[in-house]
């Protein structure tokens, strides 16, 4: 069952300025790629089993870094405020530092490097004053605006839940923007557009598998599925916004 | 067919590379150019041939390249791979560069079709020393013509010292991916060039089917998605114009 974490992270009422990004949708519309709930549903899968599973997989390892904890094995995963975070939280940064250059080389494109980064600025926030940790600041330390899947990934974690809730919660995330994008941008029927999102369940139920496996290997191991009109089309926008009037940022 | 295959190239005193350690076994043959245009370039140029009908199922091939340090390394393809099916086991290709300080390596083989029924496997692994430079085409085909393509898995990993570059997977053979318009939108041909060459672009540039972007740390990657390898490489050449080291050695000679 997944914890308060996850659903308050996946929850479109957090303020955490996901709902100004349409994970490309904006540009496959412009572009003529997706023009109804025909082509929305093969829009959404693609974008789950590539874009998705990278998320997913490092929000799940950022899930299982998170709690550690040098000395015993973490019995209890409430974060400790130490008098020194960086010697007694005990945390190492390298690790965070390995995620976040990791997660950076299987985003190609600028434009998806900025939009992760941007997301993650605006959750942590949110997640500082929810979940104050450490851990936290070690991401921070490694980069202002930590990778949102670090971020969410890692608060998961914090709070108790494993790698499989925060790779479910990240993988949702990753469709369930852009669909609601979709209902905006191509005034489609609310009810039909979630059951094509609730239509993704397999797809959503293997890149958990995947990510939770991966998740406790190597971080050079984790999938690097490439989405070549993803990053093609975030280029594009990046572009279009910055000379248009669009409604999305990504 | 199992096949290891080893070369090294380095820089002689005076300036020009050579080939020092060659060794290649059927079904890769791997074949320096010859003749005065090849006496006259300073750098190496070794063709890959495949010198049976590969990659072919259970074949599993590995490739170890060095370019020492100052030295200069073309290796480039003569004709399109083949994947083709045979036994139940995939085909494999491995392939592992170092690049050494101040080295150039152009890794440029020929497209590889992956036909129906094959299941191929390929991984490119990169490391490169400070001021090295490195140029890698790789141009997928799903399928020959009105054919569906058969299960392609290639990873590329590029690390610079300690630092990694890219990582990056692309798949085929999966109809519901190749056909959604997050990944290749139906079309058949993707291709993709990582480039480390002098100045990265400051920003991205971006075609209707192509796109030029400047990695996080250093490099780049040109990417395309065409309905033939004619036009996809097409279009690499014209991502690899907006890049300035690229454009300035070409220009340059």
């Amino acid at each position: 069952m997944p914890g308060l974490a996850s659903l308050v992270l996946a929850d479109s009422r957090f303020p955490g300025g996901g709902h100004v990004h349409s994970g490309g949708l904006e540009e496959a519309v412009a572009r003529g790629l997706v023009t109804g709930l025909d082509d929305l549903g093969p829009f959404l899968r693609g974008r789950l089993r590539t874009a998705g599973l990278i998320a997913a997989s490092f929000a799940a390892a950022a899930a299982v870094l998170a709690p550690t904890r040098p000395g015993p094995t973490p019995a209890t995963r409430e974060p400790q405020r130490a008098p020194d975070a960086r010697s007694d939280s005990g945390l190492p940064p390298d690790r965070w530092a390995e995620l976040d250059g990791e997660l950076d080389a299987r985003t190609p494109s600028p434009a998806q490097r900025d939009a992760s980064r941007a997301q993650g600025r605006g959750t942590l926030r949110a997640v500082r004053a929810a979940w104050p940790s450490p851990v936290l600041d070690a991401l921070v330390a490694v980069h202002p605006r930590p990778h949102h899947p670090l971020l969410a990934g890692a608060v998961i974690g914090l709070a108790g839940d494993g790698p499989a809730e925060a790779a479910r919660c990240i993988g949702y995330l990753a469709v369930s923007g852009p669909a609601s994008a979709a209902v905006r941008l191509l005034g489609l029927d609310p009810f039909a557009v979630n059951a094509t999102l609730v239509r993704l369940g397999d797809d959503l139920d293997d890149v958990v598998a995947t990510a939770e496996r991966a998740a406790h290997g190597p971080v050079a191991d984790l999938p690097a599925p490439s989405a070549p009109v993803l990053d093609l089309m975030a280029q594009t926008h990046a572009r279009q916004h910055g000379e248009h009037v669009r409604l999305f940022v990504s | 067919m199992r096949a290891r295959a080893s070369l090294t190239v380095e820089r002689d005193p005076d300036g020009r590379s050579s080939v020092r350690e060659l060794r290649s076994q059927s079904p890769l043959a791997l074949v320096p150019r010859r003749g005065t245009a090849a006496g006259r370039d300073p750098a190496v140029t070794v063709h890959l041939v495949g010198s049976a009908s590969t990659p072919l199922a259970g074949d599993d091939v590995e490739l170890d390249v060095r370019v020492g340090p100052g030295a200069d390394l073309v290796l480039t393809g003569v004709a399109a791979a083949v994947a083709l099916p045979g036994t139940d086991r995939p085909s494999r290709l491995t392939v592992r560069v170092d690049v050494g300080e101040g080295a150039s390596l152009q890794y440029l083989p020929e497209p590889t079709v992956i036909t129906a029924r094959a299941d191929h496997r390929t991984l490119l692994s990169a490391t490169m020393g400070p001021g090295a430079r490195l140029r890698c085409r790789d141009v997928l085909v799903a399928g020959r013509s009105g054919e569906r393509a058969g299960r392609y898995a290639g990873t590329t990993r590029v690390c610079d010292g300690s630092r990694v570059l890219l990582v990056q997977t692309q798949e085929l053979g999966d109809a519901v991916l190749q056909g959604s318009p997050a990944h290749l939108a139906g079309r058949r041909v993707l291709g993709t060039e990582f480039l480390v060459w002098d100045a990265d672009p400051q920003v991205a540039s971006a075609g209707d089917w192509w796109s030029l972007t400047p990695l996080a740390h250093r490099g780049s990657l040109a990417t395309a998605v065409g309905p033939d390898a004619v036009s996809t490489r097409r279009d690499l050449d014209a991502a690899l114009l907006a890049h300035p080291g690229w454009a300035a050695h070409a220009v340059g000679g």
